[in-house]
Protein backbone atom coordinates (compact mmCIF):
# COMPACT_ATOMS: atom_id res chain seq x y z
CA UNK A 1 0.00 0.00 0.00
CA UNK A 2 2.69 2.41 0.76
CA UNK A 3 4.57 1.15 -2.39
CA UNK A 4 1.86 1.85 -4.16
CA UNK A 5 1.09 5.43 -2.64
CA UNK A 6 5.15 6.44 -3.38
CA UNK A 7 4.83 4.99 -6.95
CA UNK A 8 1.77 7.24 -7.85
CA UNK A 9 3.18 10.20 -5.70
CA UNK A 10 6.25 9.57 -8.37
CA UNK A 11 3.93 10.69 -11.11
CA UNK A 12 4.19 14.44 -9.60
CA UNK A 13 7.98 14.43 -10.74
CA UNK A 14 8.22 16.99 -13.88
CA UNK A 15 8.56 14.89 -17.81
CA UNK A 16 11.79 15.66 -18.30
CA UNK A 17 12.91 13.98 -14.74
CA UNK A 18 10.38 10.56 -14.93
CA UNK A 19 12.32 10.16 -17.88
CA UNK A 20 15.92 10.54 -16.90
CA UNK A 21 15.21 9.11 -13.70
CA UNK A 22 11.80 7.60 -13.38
CA UNK A 23 12.63 3.81 -13.31
CA UNK A 24 15.87 4.22 -11.19
CA UNK A 25 13.13 5.48 -8.78
CA UNK A 26 10.56 3.04 -9.33
CA UNK A 27 13.61 0.30 -8.33
CA UNK A 28 14.72 1.54 -5.25
CA UNK A 29 11.04 2.42 -4.34
CA UNK A 30 10.83 -1.64 -4.53
CA UNK A 31 13.81 -2.51 -3.38
CA UNK A 32 13.83 -0.50 -0.30
CA UNK A 33 11.69 -0.25 3.32
CA UNK A 34 9.32 2.28 2.73
CA UNK A 35 7.52 4.58 5.51
CA UNK A 36 5.20 6.93 4.90
CA UNK A 37 7.23 9.35 5.27
CA UNK A 38 8.96 8.30 2.11
CA UNK A 39 5.73 9.67 0.81
CA UNK A 40 6.47 13.15 1.93
CA UNK A 41 9.76 13.00 0.96
CA UNK A 42 8.69 12.02 -2.67
CA UNK A 43 6.15 14.78 -2.99
CA UNK A 44 8.93 17.17 -1.46
CA UNK A 45 11.82 16.49 -3.98
CA UNK A 46 9.22 16.34 -7.23
CA UNK A 47 7.56 19.79 -6.07
CA UNK A 48 11.24 20.95 -6.01
CA UNK A 49 12.41 19.42 -9.57
CA UNK A 50 9.18 21.11 -11.00
CA UNK A 51 10.40 24.24 -9.75
CA UNK A 52 13.90 23.74 -11.20
CA UNK A 53 14.17 24.20 -14.39
CA UNK A 54 16.82 22.09 -16.48
CA UNK A 55 17.96 24.34 -19.63
CA UNK A 56 21.41 23.71 -19.32
CA UNK A 57 22.97 22.02 -22.63
CA UNK A 58 25.28 18.89 -21.42
CA UNK A 59 28.31 18.10 -23.48
CA UNK A 60 28.59 14.58 -23.82
CA UNK A 61 31.02 13.52 -26.00
CA UNK A 62 33.85 15.36 -27.47
CA UNK A 63 37.51 15.01 -29.19
CA UNK A 64 39.82 17.21 -30.53
CA UNK A 65 42.80 15.99 -32.72
CA UNK A 66 45.62 17.90 -34.42
CA UNK A 67 45.99 17.52 -37.55
CA UNK A 68 48.66 18.88 -40.10
CA UNK A 69 47.86 22.21 -40.35
CA UNK A 70 44.80 22.50 -38.52
CA UNK A 71 42.70 20.51 -36.01
CA UNK A 72 39.50 18.27 -35.82
CA UNK A 73 36.47 18.46 -33.35
CA UNK A 74 34.01 15.70 -32.70
CA UNK A 75 31.12 16.82 -30.32
CA UNK A 76 27.73 15.67 -29.24
CA UNK A 77 25.65 17.53 -27.17
CA UNK A 78 22.60 17.54 -25.34
CA UNK A 79 20.35 20.13 -25.61
CA UNK A 80 17.01 20.52 -23.16
CA UNK A 81 13.59 20.83 -25.22
CA UNK A 82 10.55 22.82 -23.06
CA UNK A 83 8.71 19.27 -23.12
CA UNK A 84 11.32 17.86 -21.05
CA UNK A 85 12.87 15.40 -23.63
CA UNK A 86 16.61 16.26 -25.02
CA UNK A 87 17.53 16.42 -28.50
CA UNK A 88 21.63 15.15 -29.58
CA UNK A 89 23.49 17.39 -31.73
CA UNK A 90 26.46 15.71 -33.13
CA UNK A 91 29.12 17.57 -35.31
CA UNK A 92 32.36 16.89 -36.74
CA UNK A 93 34.54 19.82 -37.35
CA UNK A 94 38.10 20.36 -39.26
CA UNK A 95 39.72 23.03 -39.88
CA UNK A 96 42.71 22.95 -42.42
CA UNK A 97 44.62 26.68 -42.48
CA UNK A 98 47.22 26.70 -45.63
CA UNK A 99 48.87 29.90 -44.93
CA UNK A 100 47.13 32.54 -47.54
CA UNK A 101 43.81 30.37 -47.74
CA UNK A 102 41.90 27.91 -45.15
CA UNK A 103 39.12 25.34 -45.60
CA UNK A 104 36.80 24.24 -42.88
CA UNK A 105 34.34 20.89 -43.18
CA UNK A 106 31.27 20.51 -40.62
CA UNK A 107 28.91 18.02 -40.82
CA UNK A 108 26.49 17.73 -38.33
CA UNK A 109 23.22 16.49 -37.37
CA UNK A 110 20.50 17.58 -34.62
CA UNK A 111 18.30 14.49 -33.55
CA UNK A 112 16.32 12.66 -36.08
CA UNK A 113 16.71 14.97 -38.48
CA UNK A 114 19.02 14.35 -41.22
CA UNK A 115 22.66 15.44 -41.47
CA UNK A 116 23.37 18.47 -43.25
CA UNK A 117 27.60 18.98 -44.33
CA UNK A 118 28.64 22.74 -45.02
CA UNK A 119 32.18 23.11 -46.59
CA UNK A 120 33.84 26.50 -46.62
CA UNK A 121 36.87 27.49 -48.36
CA UNK A 122 37.82 30.92 -47.88
CA UNK A 123 41.47 33.50 -49.38
CA UNK A 124 42.45 35.74 -46.61
CA UNK A 125 42.58 39.22 -47.07
CA UNK A 126 42.95 42.60 -46.61
CA UNK A 127 43.51 43.21 -42.28
CA UNK A 128 42.02 46.04 -40.62
CA UNK A 129 42.17 46.47 -36.99
CA UNK A 130 41.32 43.20 -35.33
CA UNK A 131 39.54 41.47 -38.33
CA UNK A 132 40.25 40.38 -41.93
CA UNK A 133 38.28 40.63 -45.02
CA UNK A 134 38.55 37.03 -46.49
CA UNK A 135 36.64 35.74 -49.98
CA UNK A 136 34.74 32.60 -49.20
CA UNK A 137 32.87 30.26 -51.22
CA UNK A 138 30.52 28.11 -48.72
CA UNK A 139 28.76 24.76 -50.32
CA UNK A 140 26.16 23.36 -48.04
CA UNK A 141 25.44 19.90 -49.25
CA UNK A 142 22.39 18.25 -48.56
CA UNK A 143 20.77 14.66 -47.18
CA UNK A 144 18.92 14.71 -50.42
CA UNK A 145 21.91 15.19 -52.78
CA UNK A 146 21.25 18.61 -53.57
CA UNK A 147 23.92 21.68 -53.03
CA UNK A 148 23.75 25.13 -52.43
CA UNK A 149 26.87 27.25 -53.06
CA UNK A 150 27.32 30.89 -51.73
CA UNK A 151 30.28 33.24 -52.45
CA UNK A 152 30.64 36.03 -50.09
CA UNK A 153 33.25 38.49 -48.54
CA UNK A 154 33.14 38.11 -45.19
CA UNK A 155 34.83 39.49 -41.77
CA UNK A 156 36.89 37.08 -39.88
CA UNK A 157 37.85 38.25 -36.21
CA UNK A 158 41.86 37.89 -35.98
CA UNK A 159 40.99 37.01 -31.92
CA UNK A 160 38.88 34.05 -32.67
CA UNK A 161 42.34 31.51 -33.99
CA UNK A 162 43.80 32.88 -30.23
CA UNK A 163 41.23 32.57 -28.28
CA UNK A 164 40.27 28.91 -30.43
CA UNK A 165 44.00 27.71 -29.62
CA UNK A 166 43.21 28.95 -25.99
CA UNK A 167 39.96 26.22 -25.38
CA UNK A 168 41.68 23.79 -26.81
CA UNK A 169 44.74 24.27 -24.57
CA UNK A 170 42.56 24.04 -22.16
CA UNK A 171 40.43 20.83 -22.97
CA UNK A 172 43.89 19.02 -23.46
CA UNK A 173 44.85 19.79 -19.82
CA UNK A 174 41.55 18.93 -19.18
CA UNK A 175 41.77 15.25 -20.29
CA UNK A 176 45.41 15.19 -18.96
CA UNK A 177 43.76 15.52 -15.56
CA UNK A 178 41.04 12.98 -16.64
CA UNK A 179 38.02 15.18 -16.21
CA UNK A 180 35.21 14.75 -18.27
CA UNK A 181 34.20 16.79 -21.91
CA UNK A 182 31.17 18.22 -19.61
CA UNK A 183 33.65 19.07 -16.57
CA UNK A 184 35.78 20.96 -18.81
CA UNK A 185 33.31 22.54 -20.78
CA UNK A 186 31.93 23.89 -17.25
CA UNK A 187 35.68 25.02 -16.21
CA UNK A 188 36.10 26.99 -19.15
CA UNK A 189 32.70 28.58 -19.09
CA UNK A 190 33.59 29.19 -15.37
CA UNK A 191 36.81 31.13 -16.41
CA UNK B 1 26.14 15.95 9.05
CA UNK B 2 22.90 15.27 7.59
CA UNK B 3 23.19 16.94 3.93
CA UNK B 4 22.35 14.61 1.37
CA UNK B 5 24.44 15.89 -1.00
CA UNK B 6 27.70 15.39 0.83
CA UNK B 7 26.11 12.20 2.21
CA UNK B 8 25.61 10.81 -1.19
CA UNK B 9 29.38 11.87 -2.41
CA UNK B 10 31.02 10.06 0.69
CA UNK B 11 29.17 6.98 -0.43
CA UNK B 12 30.54 7.12 -3.50
CA UNK B 13 33.68 8.05 -2.32
CA UNK B 14 33.93 4.20 -1.79
CA UNK B 15 33.40 3.14 -5.25
CA UNK B 16 30.51 3.01 -7.54
CA UNK B 17 26.71 2.67 -5.89
CA UNK B 18 23.18 2.51 -7.20
CA UNK B 19 20.49 4.01 -5.09
CA UNK B 20 19.90 1.47 -3.07
CA UNK B 21 23.60 0.50 -2.42
CA UNK B 22 24.04 4.18 -1.33
CA UNK B 23 20.71 4.28 0.93
CA UNK B 24 22.24 1.40 3.07
CA UNK B 25 25.74 2.51 2.91
CA UNK B 26 24.93 6.52 4.37
CA UNK B 27 22.69 4.38 7.21
CA UNK B 28 25.08 2.61 7.59
CA UNK B 29 28.07 4.65 7.97
CA UNK B 30 26.53 8.26 9.14
CA UNK B 31 23.14 6.63 11.04
CA UNK B 32 20.84 8.56 8.70
CA UNK B 33 18.33 7.82 6.61
CA UNK B 34 17.34 9.15 3.36
CA UNK B 35 14.14 8.61 1.77
CA UNK B 36 14.30 7.41 -1.88
CA UNK B 37 12.69 11.28 -2.53
CA UNK B 38 16.02 12.89 -0.84
CA UNK B 39 18.19 10.66 -2.38
CA UNK B 40 16.70 11.16 -5.85
CA UNK B 41 16.79 14.94 -5.42
CA UNK B 42 20.67 15.21 -4.14
CA UNK B 43 21.50 12.77 -7.40
CA UNK B 44 19.68 15.01 -9.74
CA UNK B 45 21.67 17.99 -8.46
CA UNK B 46 24.80 16.28 -8.06
CA UNK B 47 24.66 15.14 -11.85
CA UNK B 48 23.65 18.45 -12.89
CA UNK B 49 26.49 19.59 -11.30
CA UNK B 50 28.75 17.47 -12.92
CA UNK B 51 30.29 15.74 -9.44
CA UNK B 52 28.73 12.49 -10.02
CA UNK B 53 27.98 10.76 -13.60
CA UNK B 54 26.47 7.14 -14.58
CA UNK B 55 28.29 4.42 -15.04
CA UNK B 56 27.32 1.56 -17.23
CA UNK B 57 25.84 -1.12 -15.98
CA UNK B 58 24.05 -4.62 -17.16
CA UNK B 59 20.82 -3.40 -15.16
CA UNK B 60 19.10 0.04 -16.47
CA UNK B 61 16.81 0.26 -13.28
CA UNK B 62 19.70 -0.03 -11.25
CA UNK B 63 21.92 2.62 -12.22
CA UNK B 64 25.39 2.70 -10.25
CA UNK B 65 26.99 6.07 -10.29
CA UNK B 66 30.69 7.49 -9.76
CA UNK B 67 32.03 10.12 -8.78
CA UNK B 68 33.86 13.14 -10.85
CA UNK B 69 36.97 14.50 -10.41
CA UNK B 70 35.25 17.85 -9.53
CA UNK B 71 32.77 15.71 -7.14
CA UNK B 72 35.75 14.24 -5.15
CA UNK B 73 37.48 17.89 -5.24
CA UNK B 74 34.22 19.10 -3.56
CA UNK B 75 33.64 16.48 -1.03
CA UNK B 76 37.52 16.40 -0.15
CA UNK B 77 37.16 20.54 0.44
CA UNK B 78 33.76 20.36 2.09
CA UNK B 79 35.15 17.77 4.49
CA UNK B 80 38.82 19.13 5.33
CA UNK B 81 36.70 22.24 6.45
CA UNK B 82 34.51 20.10 8.58
CA UNK B 83 37.67 18.62 10.16
CA UNK B 84 38.73 21.84 11.17
CA UNK B 85 35.30 22.63 12.98
CA UNK B 86 35.74 19.16 14.44
CA UNK B 87 39.10 19.98 15.90
CA UNK B 88 38.40 23.46 16.94
CA UNK B 89 35.18 22.21 18.63
CA UNK B 90 36.64 18.89 20.78
CA UNK B 91 39.94 21.11 21.26
CA UNK B 92 37.95 24.48 22.83
CA UNK B 93 35.86 21.51 24.72
CA UNK B 94 39.12 20.27 26.52
CA UNK B 95 40.17 23.70 27.77
CA UNK B 96 36.26 24.08 28.87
Amino acid sequence: MRRIALWLAAGLYPGWWRLRYGSELDALIEDADVSFLDLFGVVRSALEMRMTTNNTPRIAELTSRDIPHGYELETAVEYPREDGTKILVRQFYREVDLGDSYVMLSHSSRGSEPAQTILVSGKKGEVAGDFRSDQTEMFVLNADGTVRRTEQTVLTSLKYAAYSERLREKYREGMKSGLTPDEIHRRIVTL
Amino acid sequence: MSDPVLLVLASLADGDKHGYAMMEDIEHFAGVRLGPGTLYGAITRLEQRGWIRPVKSAEDRRQPYTLSADGRRYLEEQLSGLNQIVRTGLKRLKHA
